[in-house]
């Protein structure tokens, strides 16, 4: 047959369900947490220089900046409650995004390659990241973060294995 | 292949060490501009030695200079890859294995027409980060070896397959392999030059000018504005005054420079444009003073947009832009546009790539009203308020009240427009967005060449339960925005399903 056009139902198309996705593991969020407060102690560090040295009075940059923590304290981990991530047998999904939500699902048989990445703080929480890369722009790619690191090699060769056999 | 000796490592033609040269030449030439610019008029001497000799001297050094880039630039074949080494400072290496061939494109910028070679680049679709190009080769030598890349590419792809071995005899004898039809389907005369060129987009030439001469002047403005100073200085404050004067003309000359801009640059692109249609693909050759070639096969187009514009709409041109699998530079709008083509053509060219594009109905989505809202509160209430808010504290004026409000007037009209044309249509294969009032574009995607997507929902979109659509295809994405969160996610999970489920080639 040259042509084959068969009857879709569109009953039968399987749905992406938010309520399947995988959360991330919590160390994902103390990371994340304890990143951001050792960016504060950075800042911190700097605004007390200026204070001493140049006499900057020190409620400029100690009261935003305890607000900013504040907010961080009680913002990561609402948005922690949004990220997860999904593996179907032909896709693979995550989403993220407290205020702004977004869900991306790349197919296996549109993956380029993928790899697999930890950070300094990443090793210390055992905490890992498989990159998905496809044709095109680089806004499209897939990052899917907050695995361990046995997860995430295991996820990136399942992921090869699946991509290139679609080659 | 055996005449064309790729085993072994091989130079490019002789005249290369020209092309080479004049490209250094070009690249020097901006470099030293400056310190050229400064000394005009005044004797310039370093080491004894005035401009001229130091040019002689600097040009003889460049001979030399290009001449080992030419010995070191040499290209051969290594199992099934396409190897090229260049560079005499740092040493380069490209693996180009055929697989990653998207497409091979000619190209003859104005020295290389005199010197009669042809230069070709390799399209890889952006999996090799190095800029692929062979800058000199004769033009029997590049066409066979263009030639020689697209068959060692189709063989891995069909490997085990009958009937290649004939298949590429009989394209040899036409240049690009795609088995072209005989006439072309868009030649632009002279006279459809001229036409495309007056209905160009002059505001964005205009811009691009203007941005060109600044970025070039701004170098020089200090040297530029020296004599003029004393005079500045003086009628700043008349100059001021006067600006409600010279505005109108300067929005004429501004006018007339544009439109003599695009007609020119459309000339020296489009010049003897030809656009033919072929079994596998198609293909464009076009240019004055540098002339290129491109050869598209079908199976890398990934999707078309056509695009119109008021004064093109009189004279019912479109402009068609096939995107492309490729890399950056391919990609480029400019290349790929094909400028001033009918209706009955383009439509012919849908018909070939996509015959059963109206196979079935098409049902389309409403965009919510939010899109006029925020592109109003964007474009129009909040520059509005920013203008009556200076005015308040810092300019006091009257006038500014009446025009932030014909201001508000126009945007709320034209963003309403806007709203209007926005329209998202799709069957079971394809999906065609059609948005734009003034500037109206169409554009038509096959679901199976979609490759990753992506939902998105604002907090604003939440309350009225709406979300976005990003749809990524290897050509860049494209956004279906503000539609019912249940048809969203419909879109979503039966676009995932077509990807998935097909088995079509799709880059």
């Amino acid at each position: 047959m040259i042509f084959e056009n068969l009857k879709v139902d569109l009953d039968e198309i399987p749905l992406i369900n938010s309520a399947d996705f995988e959360p991330l593991r919590e160390d994902y969020l103390y990371m994340r947490i304890s990143s951001r407060l050792l960016l504060g102690l950075f800042l911190a560090g700097v605004g007390a220089i200026f204070s001493l040295f140049a006499k900057l009075y020190f409620g400029y940059w100690l009261f935003p900046l305890l607000a900013l923590i504040l907010m961080t304290i009680l913002y990561e981990p609402q948005a922690f409650k949004v990220k997860g991530y999904l593996l179907r047998s032909h896709d693979i999904s995550y989403k993220s995004g407290l205020i702004f939500f977004r869900q991306t699902t790349v197919p296996f048989n549109r993956i380029q390659h993928c790899e697999y990445s930890q950070g300094i703080m990443g090793r210390l929480f055992d905490i890992a990241s498989v990159k998905i890369f496809t044709a095109g722009g680089s806004t499209s790619d897939l990052n899917i973060k907050g695995l361990t690191k046995e997860n995430a090699m295991k996820l990136r060769d399942h992921i090869s294995k699946l991509s290139s056999a679609h080659e | 292949m055996n005449k064309l000796k790729l085993h072994h490592p091989q130079h490019q033609s002789v005249l290369g060490i020209g092309v080479i040269f004049f490209s250094n030449l070009r690249k020097a030439f901006n470099f030293f501009l400056a310190v050229v610019f400064v000394n005009l008029g005044t004797s310039f001497r370093i080491l004894g030695l005035g401009l001229e000799d130091w040019a002689l001297i600097l040009s003889f050094i460049f001979l030399i200079f290009s001449y080992l880039q030419y010995r070191k630039f040499t290209f051969y074949i290594n199992g099934d890859n396409f190897v090229i080494e260049k560079g005499l400072l740092s040493q380069e290496k490209i693996n180009v294995p055929f697989a990653r061939i998207q497409t091979v494109n000619s190209t003859q910028n104005i020295i290389q027409r005199l010197l009669g070679v042809v230069g070709i680049k390799i399209d890889t679709a952006g999996s090799i980060k190095n800029e692929i190009e062979i800058p000199a080769l004769t033009k029997l030598h590049a066409q066979q070896l263009s030639e020689y890349l697209m068959e060692r590419k189709y063989e891995l792809h069909e490997e085990g397959q009958e009937g290649v071995q004939e298949q590429s005899e009989e394209a040899s004898s036409n240049r690009s392999n795609l088995r072209l039809d005989a006439k072309p389907i868009l030649e632009l005369k002279l006279k459809e030059l001229l036409l495309v060129g007056l209905t160009q987009n002059h505001f964005r030439s205009g811009f691009f000018l203007f941005a060109v001469i600044n970025g070039y002047l701004w170098q020089f403005e200090e040297y530029l504005l020296k004599p003029f100073e004393s005079y500045l200085e003086e009628t700043a404050e008349s100059f001021l005054a006067q600006w409600i004067l010279l505005l109108p003309f300067a929005i004429l000359a501004f006018l007339i420079i544009s439109v003599l801009a695009s007609m020119i640059g459309t000339a020296l692109t489009h010049f003897r444009f030809k656009f033919f249609l072929g079994q596998d693909g198609m293909s464009m050759s076009s240019g004055l003073l540098a002339k290129n070639t491109y050869n598209i096969p079908f199976e890398k187009i990934q999707y078309f947009k056509w695009e119109s514009n008021p004064l093109r709409a009189l004279i019912g041109f479109y402009t068609l832009r096939v995107k492309q699998a490729g890399s950056e530079v391919l990609n480029d709008r400019k290349l790929i546009g094909i400028p001033g083509i009918k209706k009955r053509s383009l439509v012919e060219v849908l018909n070939r790539q996509y015959p059963l594009r109206k196979a079935q109905a098409y049902r389309s989505f409403a965009v919510n009203k939010l899109l006029f809202f925020q592109l109003s509160l964007w474009i129009g209430v909040l520059p509005v308020l920013i203008a009556v808010l200076v005015n308040i504290f810092l300019l006091k004026s009257i006038l500014i009240y009446p025009l932030a409000l014909l201001y508000l007037l126009v945007v709320l009209f034209f963003t309403f427009r806007y709203f209007q044309s926005y329209r998202i249509k799709a069957n079971l294969d394809f999906i065609m967005i059609k948005r734009g009032w003034v500037f109206p574009s169409t554009l038509l995607i096959p679901n199976f060449k979609l490759q990753n997507i992506r939902i998105k929902q604002s907090v604003f979109q939440k309350r009225r339960s709406l979300a976005s659509l990003q749809l990524y295809t290897a050509a860049g994405g494209e956004a279906l925005i503000h539609l019912p969160l249940i048809e969203a996610q419909e879109l979503y999970n039966y676009f995932l399903y077509c990807i998935e489920s097909s088995n079509k080639k799709w880059m």
